[in-house]
């Protein structure tokens, strides 16, 4: 006869770092020696780093040449126009995380990035007397922000204007406005590098977007011009390496132009070369995304009378670039690296400074040299940037995951 | 019920006296080099109930989905509601505007909430204020039984739910036509009956209709007409007391005593 059976609570799983141990690392007599071996092969290996690191390193001419590493041959003087741009960004990503809350993706990058300006102040006001007051307001700047952003959350509705006026104001701003010698003096790009041109050569991938959306969509097109024009940009430029093409901005450039070599900054030819390459790769996974899209979800906006371009920009396109976040941010880590190859067009970014400062006169005079010191630098900062975009994208694929489909 | 008396082909007429909202007059479409429909001649009046039946591949979706153009038809006319269909872009926004349609597969926009879905094309199409479109919504989502879904995302709701949103949707832009195409065939079975009943309302309510399906029991309820497709063809039309008592076509009988 019939019963119902009750529910009964699922068995409490054995607990415990011992449990733990046994099954992961000591299931087997095999795996046991594996661990035992692994395990001091791996513990040898940190004991020499740290001997390394924290004994025989030395860190003198890492510390000595910050300012290299910072903004290369930018002048002491004008330290403060790369500065401002800084303060300019984090009070917009403040402003960003202010709007999102406590807990948003927004928040966590922002304090993140908030916390190594922190640790940039701080080193600043004990040790950099130029920019002892500048790197603090940076810290300000990005507080401020997200207080505004926490007070006043329709300040979201212009902050895509406001990157928009950072970005145009900011390479404005770095490039300078005068001849002469005043405080807006042109710095010549040649003069920019370290870690500042590396992200100025990273924000190639802002435009680099919706030109690759643009590619990703005229790919798709009825005609057979913009078709045919967009299939061939994408194959050709994603058919030689991103050095070939650094190689030809800086050369072709200037002749599709028509103007001297020299009457394009070295930075922009870069610029352009990245941003183009970048874009050709974005249209490929925007284009993943485009078909990943049901045919049913076109057919549904075009039988409710929205037009072929509504259709495309308010049911198909969020959806194909929901689906394709992973991949654009892993195009956005590839090209943060990258960018070091700029090195080839004679630009000293951050990657090319750790090569400079390692055959100065005054590293050579250490013995055994500093390169392991500065190339062991520079691949921590390479790595905290790298990381924390991964670490983003991730939340971000878990925010949209709520609630879809 | 009438026949072109010069040829074979069976005209699906309209009863004389009413108003024609959809006349669709010699109409042939091909897939490449398949002859997917095969001189049809489909009337609609306002107000009529039309439900189209035959077995899968006949060519039944295909011609729902030519009268309001998300397939082309090669030769012949449609017309609907005194607009005909050409490659004239305006002339298919103004059709597609007044027609509605239901999928089977609901297509639900996933990254908008219920409300959202509902009020898109009201909002950017006809130009509504939201809170119109936002009132509008609401008085359709209590239509179909499920208000206190509309903050919801399509992919937290049953598949019953989905396709009730998904009419709702449809009829918030106040169509005079509303197009199912196999509305019930992608839902489970013990949810087939509340959609089933949205669309008995509205048959009664006296919306015009064309529904693709292989629910017979809806067909003899509402249906005025039912056509009987096959091969691209129209082979038999009638109303649904003739039809499933006494089907004239060999082709008819075969396929009503596979699904009855």
């Amino acid at each position: 006869m019939f019963q119902v059976i009750e529910p009964r609570p699922a068995p409490v799983p054995t607990r415990g770092p011992a449990v733990w141990l046994r099954r992961n690392l000591f299931s087997s007599p095999f795996n046991s020696v594996l661990t035992v071996v692994t395990g001091a092969l791996v513990a040898f290996s940190l004991f020499n780093l740290a001997r390394f690191v924290l004994v025989d390193a030395s860190w003198g001419q890492v510390w000595a040449n910050m300012k290299l590493f910072g903004v290369y041959r930018y002048p002491a003087d004008l330290l403060w126009r790369p500065l401002s741009v800084a303060a300019g960004l984090m009070l917009l990503l403040g402003a960003m995380a202010g709007v999102g809350g406590r807990g948003s993706i927004t928040a966590n990058a922002f304090f993140a990035f908030q916390g190594f300006v922190a640790v940039l102040s701080v080193v600043a006001v004990l040790f950099w007397p130029s920019v002892r007051l500048l790197w603090p307001l940076v810290l300000v700047a990005g507080f401020a922000g997200y207080l505004l952003g926490r007070a006043w959350p329709r300040v979201a509705k212009v902050l895509p204007w406001a990157w928009a006026l950072w970005f145009a104001l900011g390479l404005m701003l770095l490039y300078g406005v005068t001849p002469g010698s005043g405080l807006l003096r042109i710095v010549p790009s040649r003069d920019w590098g370290g870690f500042l041109l590396t992200l100025v050569l990273f924000t190639g991938i802002i435009p680099s977007f919706p030109l690759g959306v643009a590619l990703a969509l005229g790919r798709q097109s009825k005609l057979p011009a913009i078709k045919y024009f967009c299939i061939g940009f994408i194959e050709v430029v994603r058919g030689a390496p991103l050095i070939m093409w650094l190689f030809i901005a800086s050369l072709l450039l200037p002749l599709l132009l028509d103007v001297d070599a020299n009457s394009l900054p070295a930075v922009m030819r870069a610029y352009v070369a990245i941003t183009l390459f970048s874009a050709a790769y974005m249209a490929e996974n925007v284009r993943g995304g485009l078909q990943a899209v049901p045919r049913g979800q076109g057919e549904a906006a075009r039988a409710l009378g929205l037009s072929a371009w509504q259709t495309t920009y308010l049911i198909v396109l969020p959806q194909a670039l929901r689906a394709v976040i992973p991949a654009i941010v892993g195009q956005a880590i590839g090209l943060f690296k990258d960018t070091s190859l700029v090195f080839i067009v004679g630009l000293a970014d951050f990657f090319r400074v750790a090569d400079i400062v390692s055959v100065q006169p005054q590293s050579l005079q250490v013995t055994g040299g500093v390169k392991l010191e500065v190339f062991l630098f520079i691949a921590v900062v390479y790595f905290f940037f790298a990381y924390r975009m991964s670490v983003a994208s991730r939340q971000l694929e878990r925010q949209l995951g709520v609630g879809v489909r | 019920m009438t026949e072109a008396a010069t040829s074979t082909v069976v005209r699906a007429d309209a009863p004389p006296g009413g108003q024609k909202i959809i006349e669709m007059e010699g109409v042939n479409k091909w897939f490449g080099d398949f002859h997917v429909l095969r001189d049809i001649y489909l009337s609609v009046n306002k107000g009529e109930v039309v439900v189209v039946i035959g077995p899968s591949g006949s060519g039944k979706s295909t011609l729902i989905r030519c009268i309001n153009r998300l397939e082309e038809h090669q030769q012949g006319r449609i017309i609907v509601d005194g607009v005909e269909l050409t490659d004239d872009v305006r002339a298919i926004d103004r059709v597609r505007r007044e027609t509605g349609m239901v999928f089977q597969s609901f297509n639900l926009f996933p990254h908008l909430t219920v409300l959202e879905n509902i009020t898109l094309a009201p909002i950017r199409v006809r130009k509504w204020k939201k809170s119109q479109a936002e009132e509008r919504a609401m008085f359709f989502l209590e239509k179909v039984g499920i208000p206190e879904q509309a903050r919801k995302y399509p992919g937290q709701l049953s598949g019953g739910q989905q396709q009730r949103v998904a009419i709702a949707r449809s009829l918030t832009m106040g169509p005079k036509v509303m197009l199912f195409d196999e509305p019930t065939s992608a839902l489970d079975p013990e949810v087939i009956g509340e959609v089933l009943d949205v669309m008995v309302t509205l048959a009664k309510e006296g919306m015009t209709m064309i529904v693709v399906t292989h629910e017979m029991g809806f067909a003899r309820e509402v249906g005025d007409r039912v056509v009987f497709m096959d091969a691209g063809q129209i082979v038999e039309v009638g109303p649904p007391e003739h039809f499933f008592q006494n089907p004239r076509e060999a082709r008819t009988r075969a396929f009503l005593s596979k699904i009855l």
